[in-house]
């Protein structure tokens, strides 16, 4: 009840919408299209599972009064004002929309604008041409940033003029991205896809059952 | 500019100094930002997942079985049904329950991609990689394209040869292998370099409203 | 010279930001062949073409990405193209909502005629497929709430046979499942705008046609800018990115050197 259950559902679930893109007849069409609605009527309740888990996290930090504790209340502080003003007012409620506008917006867009400064100071510290291949990437890495810019190419029509290419940093740049970096891509793409056939396949056989957690 | 938004431009102005405080050293005002971006965001989801998905999705559908407007809505108390399971995550007791409408979601997403996947990445791919030497054949490729395609086929096959751990990388096997290694370098070297792009940008963003939009409000008071 | 307070590198980013946006630079933008091939493919639409946008971004990506939506939409009021709006992305809705009707009010564009904003759904598998077979399957309403059968541009729209291009804006592998789910079950047109960090991973797609068309973060929406003769915040943008870009190549520079003088002395 507790595994075999899930496991027969997953395959069914699964055999089911192999079969049913095979079939142009109506009735599969018509079962794969009403399997669709059912994930998208399912898939939402999926939500409560993120929720729960950060409602948990914090509570057992309040409770135990682990370091910087008072923080959890800042959480759900935030948490609350968001649920009480946007369900009964709804998403598009001003004050909503403010809050969002005004808090969640510019936090989240300088949280991770903090990158930047992550990026430059790990570049300085740590990209080393010690190897063939760490130069290969430092180099790529370069010509890409510069090729990014409007002050690459306007350094290269002033410095190399007298090459064959005008604006030969974004033309390098393109052609690095159109030839040496998509076959690398196309290579990681068919890898992937090939362990994403597969472990679908494990799973629906009910081989992978790493989804059903731990326990009985 | 009316008092809200000014009121806005300042909350959001604080907000974003608080979190670069980081820069200099982790302070209760970082920690402020951090722990009430976590809250409100979650907030936000919560709200949106109910107005914009279970709503439309759940309960319209059961509200109009109910009502008798839709009698097909009875069939969709089966996946809302399976779909409350996940509650069962509240109860440690019955936290087994949400197994199955997570099976059920693995199972449509598994059997989905097989086929999809097969066609749009494999294929697709592997006909795109193959598909300029029709071209060479019909004598409409310059020379320097011919050399861009075979470059493409060598870069796949040598970067799939890194990838293949089946057999021991010795001999052959191996410098196929370190050549792949040569083109990954350089794919993560131009993500690399693309990385570096976007994330200034969100700094760039930032900074122009810190100086546009927060200091430029303040100089038009005076 | 590796060893000096991370926090001076910081500072030297932000003076490379702040000095060149204070003195508003101007560099010529050249237009890249990706970007070129999506504004051709809009352009050579017929007025009253539809194509539909999927905001797939919140906003931590919307530096990259608001400024090329604001350019295509320009474009699409510009030439009569009608534009149903979505997203896959909880966080998106209300700066998707707002970045429509803010360009809408600037060209004149009528809601409900000349755009709509369906809003979001969650599960972008389902919601790919889903609006394959019915779009009012997925959305029943617009973001407002009005019912899809009472808004005027929805009553000959279906499914994706009468969407002419998606476009998906996107910071995460939904374009992926774009590509998956509804240029290869649907064959439907798909162009993408994307952030730095995935857009080398576009190439495969770009080549094999499976995308029309690729705006590359902050650099596509300059791009895009120029094409469409309106500068905006995307040309200021990778203008004051040049010189955080030089201050990088220079910081890696001197740290190379500095790497092989302690190199050279320690053998």
């Amino acid at each position: 009840m507790k595994r075999q259950v899930p496991l027969v559902l997953c395959f069914v679930f699964g055999i089911v919408m192999i079969l049913t893109q095979f079939s142009p007849h109506s009735f599969s069409q018509g079962v794969y299209k009403e399997v669709i609605s059912w994930a998208l009527i399912i898939g939402p309740f999926a939500l409560v599972l993120a929720t729960v888990t950060l409602i948990q996290t914090h509570t057992a930090r309040i409770r135990r009064r682990t370091e910087h504790w008072q923080y959890s209340l800042v959480v759900f502080a935030g948490l609350i004002i968001m649920v009480l003003i946007g369900i009964p007012f709804g998403p598009q409620n001003t004050i909503f929309e403010w809050l969002y506008n005004n808090v969640q917006l510019p936090m989240d867009a300088t949280t991770f604008s903090l990158l930047a400064f992550f990026i430059v100071s790990a570049a300085y510290r740590a990209f080393r041409a010690r190897t063939f291949e760490a130069s290969l990437l430092l180099i790529t890495a370069l010509i890409v940033m510069m090729g990014n810019v409007p002050v690459g190419d306007l350094i290269w029509n002033t410095v190399l003029f007298w090459t064959p290419w005008e604006d030969g940093t974004s033309w390098w740049r393109q052609w690095i991205l159109d030839n040496p970096n998509l076959s690398a891509r196309r290579g990681i793409i068919l890898g992937v896809s090939l362990g994403v056939i597969s472990q679908s396949i494990r799973i629906i056989l009910g081989i992978e059952r790493s989804y059903l957690g731990g326990g009985d | 500019m009316d008092f809200w938004s000014l009121i806005g431009i300042w909350v959001a102005a604080f907000l974003t100094l608080s979190i670069y405080s980081v820069l200099y050293r982790d302070n209760p005002f970082y920690r402020f930002a951090e722990h009430l971006f976590v809250g409100v965001s979650v907030g936000y989801g919560i709200v949106l997942s109910i107005y914009q998905g279970f709503i439309p999705l759940a309960w319209k559908p059961f509200a109009a079985a109910i009502t008798g407007e839709s009698m097909s809505g009875f069939i969709k108390l089966i996946p809302i049904c399976i779909g409350l399971l996940f509650f069962a995550r509240l109860s440690p007791r019955h936290t087994w329950l949400i197994r199955y409408p997570i099976a059920i979601l693995i199972g449509f997403g598994s059997g989905i991609a097989i086929p999809k996947v097969l066609r749009a990445n494999i294929f697709e791919q592997t006909h795109g990689t193959i598909a300029p030497f029709a071209e060479i054949a019909a004598g409409t490729l310059s020379g320097w394209d011919i050399f861009e395609a075979v470059l493409i086929v060598v870069g796949v096959i040598c970067t799939l040869t890194y990838f293949f751990f089946a057999v021991e990388h010795r001999g052959p096997v191996k410098w196929l292998s370190k050549v792949g290694i040569a083109f990954l370098m350089i794919g993560f070297g131009s993500a690399f370099g693309n990385t570096v792009m976007g994330r200034v940008a969100l700094l760039i963003q930032r900074v122009d409203f810190l100086l546009n939009d927060w200091i430029g409000a303040i100089l038009t008071i005076f | 010279m590796a060893n000096i307070d991370r926090r001076i590198v910081f500072i030297l980013v932000a003076l490379a930001v702040i000095i060149p946006m204070l003195l508003s630079i101007n560099l010529p933008v050249s237009v890249s062949e990706p970007t070129q091939k999506f504004y051709d493919y809009v352009e050579d639409l017929p007025a009253g073409s539809t194509i539909m946008i999927a905001f797939d971004y919140g906003p931590s990506s919307l530096a990259e990405l608001n400024p090329m939506a604001k350019a295509l939409l320009k474009q699409c009021f510009d030439r009569d193209i009608r534009v149903i709006g979505i997203t896959l992305v909880v966080d998106a809705p209300t700066l998707a909502s707002a970045l429509i009707q803010e360009v809408a009010a600037e060209k004149g564009a009528v809601e409900g005629e000349d755009y709509v904003f369906l809003g979001f759904r969650p599960g972008a598998v389902q919601v790919i497929l889903g609006m394959g077979t019915d779009i009012a399957s997925v959305y029943d309403t617009d973001y407002n709430g009005t019912a899809i059968g009472e808004i005027p541009m929805m009553q000959n729209i279906t499914n994706y046979d009468q969407i002419d291009l998606l476009v998906d804006f996107t910071s995460s592998d939904t374009v992926e499942s774009w590509i998956v789910y509804a240029n290869d079950e649907y064959n439907q047109k798909i162009a993408a705008g994307v952030t730095g960090v995935i857009i080398a991973q576009m190439f495969p797609y770009l080549q094999t046609g499976q995308l029309v068309g690729l705006l590359s973060g902050i650099l596509g929406a300059a791009e895009y800018e120029n094409l469409i003769g309106a500068p905006a915040k995307g040309m200021q943008w990778i203008n004051v990115e040049s010189f955080v870009h030089l201050l990088i190549v220079v910081l890696v520079v001197i740290g190379n050197i500095s790497y092989f003088i302690h190199r050279t002395r320690e053998e």
